[in-house]
């Protein structure tokens, strides 16, 4: 069996018969994805798979597989339908749970799904404890141990709404794979990213990808972009390439006319690094890496302030983007800089703003740029 | 209007408003939710009750444009009716659709420096389908979301339905309550914030429009 994600499936190989996988999920993230991709993957690898409908109609969950451009019409695959009753409606599915808040009934029909499929995918493990009670938990073990007896494979799509900690302990132990589905939050969510927090099939290393959802196409890796700004010869291009384990600059005559790029592996995310010259806007340049820009670094010279205002301007066009940012404040190794606090009370910036001393020449604090711009990605 | 004659406008940033049935919930938040397009804000109006095409024809009607709605209606009660690019369906059940959805539109609206309301009608509904905590859980994330994006929310709640300990617990998630109730034929509202107080003042409903007496 395959996860059918991105990097997940080279991290994690084949699904062993009798496992399960979980995908814990952000609840501002739209990650109900994830387990439907899973199932269609291996329903197009002939495997027969039954999907557990808890939190919409059997119709619309139906619709959401189309609009990524899924044919799940297939006999080898069909649906629980857990909702339909709860709503009063009357359920044409293959699977049809009557009374969905009896536990009873409930466990019956999944019993007898885990003995007819190969794959059993729960839509949502979250919306049937709202309803039920905390009491599924021991169900879900039960579930578990079937699966086993029964060589099939089961995968939980579970909201982590604030639960009383014991409850998403549970669901992780319970699980043999979890996978969180995260949100970067910065006023609103701006990113999405995946990560294996355990695994007991695989060793696996701390790794975040990004993502975005394509319609048709699915969950889709892509790299993380930060920008580099900051008035002209504050130092971008010098510490683009302190920073980067690789990196390259068009220029001419010492000064940035087109572009830096760099990369760095850092913490579990790949990260690509673009220098915008000093000289022009970056807006354009904004543009055309579309919405995958996650942050901004400023770059200021310390102990230039009458360039401050100049990096006011552009620091107010990045925030327009509603992007995070991180003022460096480079050339803290040369006497007469002015501190972080004095940057921030000339430059006249809000409280909450992060100042970061380093030198970009002697690398000193370069790190403490990113940590401080993740920081405020992820929360650390 | 009303909201300014309280001089309560934008002070909170999570309002809930409770009263009886038939007392002009409905139409008290349809107006406070027009008054901040008005002002220029963004607006998404999220409706369990009422079609979507009807608020969205109403605030055409006193026109404003700048609004999105996200019919939790007709897909709960098992008609798959398409998107419209005002409206955006879904069920009541998925209350994480509907943070999802809210993030997007907020993202959207911050692209163009927009401040956005969001209006709520109503969680009642939500309480009805889904158990206390669930919907707790689920206010606690989007709440803290409307404060930390700077929005407004008005949410209304219908009194009667729910027990004292549950009402409580909402009053908890919001930083300012708004009280309507119907005695002898005559209707009143009252405010109430941690800083602020506004004792029982009579209103009326004139042409869908709410207007306070002083």
């Amino acid at each position: 069996m395959k996860i059918g994600i991105p990097v997940l499936d080279e991290l994690l190989g084949d699904v062993p018969r009798g496992k399960t996988v979980t995908y814990l999920i952000d609840p501002e993230v739209e990650g109900d994805v994830f387990p439907l991709q899973t199932l269609y993957e291996n329903l197009e690898n002939g495997n027969s798979c039954a999907l557990i409908v808890s939190s919409m109609s059997p119709e619309i969950i139906k619709n959401r597989f189309r609009e990524f451009g899924w044919d799940i019409e297939k006999d080898s695959f069909s649906i629980v339908d857990a909702y339909s009753a709860y709503v009063g409606a009357s359920s044409e599915e293959k699977y049809f749970v009557k009374n969905p808040a009896d536990l009873k009934e409930l466990d019956r029909v999944i019993t007898r799904a885990i003995e007819e499929n190969d794959l059993i995918v729960f839509n949502s493990l979250s919306t049937i404890i709202d309803i039920s009670g905390e009491d599924v938990i021991e169900f879900v073990n039960g579930w578990n141990k079937y699966a086993m007896l029964n060589d099939a494979v089961i995968v939980y799509g579970f909201t982590s709404w604030p639960y009383a900690q014991e409850v998403l302990e549970k669901i992780k132990e319970l699980s043999n794979t979890v996978i969180s589905v995260g949100g970067i939050h910065h006023r609103v969510v701006l990113g999405h990213y995946y990560g294996i927090l355990k695994s007991d099939w695989k060793e696996v290393k701390n790794k975040a990808v990004l993502f975005k959802l394509l319609r048709p196409g699915g969950v889709r890796a892509y790299i993380p972009k930060i920008l580099v700004t900051g008035p002209f010869n504050s130092g971008k291009t010098t510490f683009v390439h302190s920073i980067s384990t690789k990196a390259v600059s068009v220029d001419r005559l010492g000064t940035t006319v087109a572009l830096d790029h760099g990369h760095v592996d850092y913490k579990g995310f790949s990260i690509d690094i673009f220098g915008t010259p000093g000289q022009e806007r970056f807006n354009p340049v904004l543009k055309i890496l579309g919405g995958e820009a996650l942050g901004v670094i400023v770059v200021v010279d310390s102990t230039k302030p009458e360039d401050f205002p100049r990096a006011k301007e552009m620091l107010a066009e990045t925030t327009r983007f509603g992007l995070p940012y991180v003022i460096a404040a480079n050339k803290q190794d040369i006497d007469g800089c002015l501190s972080p606090e004095e940057i921030k009370r000339k430059m006249n910036l809000p409280d909450d703003a992060v100042v970061v001393p380093m030198s970009a020449r002697s690398k000193e604090g370069v790190y403490d740029v990113l940590d401080a711009l993740l920081n405020l990605l992820i929360g650390g | 209007m009303l909201t300014g004659s309280l001089s309560i406008n934008g002070k909170p940033s999570n309002l809930m408003i409770i009263g009886p049935p038939l007392v002009g919930k409905t139409i008290l938040i349809r107006n406070m939710f027009f008054e901040k397009i008005n002002e220029g804000f963004g607006g998404i109006f999220i409706t369990t009750r009422s079609p979507a095409e009807e608020i969205a024809d109403w605030l055409s009607s006193q026109g404003v444009d700048d609004f999105k709605i996200i019919d939790c209606v007709s897909k709960t009660t098992m008609q798959d009716l398409p998107d419209e690019p005002k409206i955006k369906r879904l069920s009541v059940m998925d209350l994480t659709g509907i943070t999802v959805k809210v993030n997007e539109l907020f993202k959207e609206y911050l692209k163009d420096e927009k401040k956005v309301v969001v209006a709520f009608d109503s969680l009642s509904t939500l309480l009805m389908y889904l158990n206390e905590q669930t919907v707790l859980r689920f206010l606690h994330v989007f709440s803290s979301r409307i404060r930390t994006t700077g929005a407004v929310a008005f949410y209304i709640v219908e009194e009667g339905m729910h027990d004292e300990k549950t009402i409580a617990a909402l009053k908890q998630l919001f930083n300012g309550v708004l009280e309507l109730k119907d005695e002898n034929n005559q209707r009143f509202l009252r405010y109430m914030d941690t800083s602020v107080r506004i004792d029982w003042k009579e209103f009326e409903v004139q042409d869908n429009a709410i207007v306070v007496k002083t």
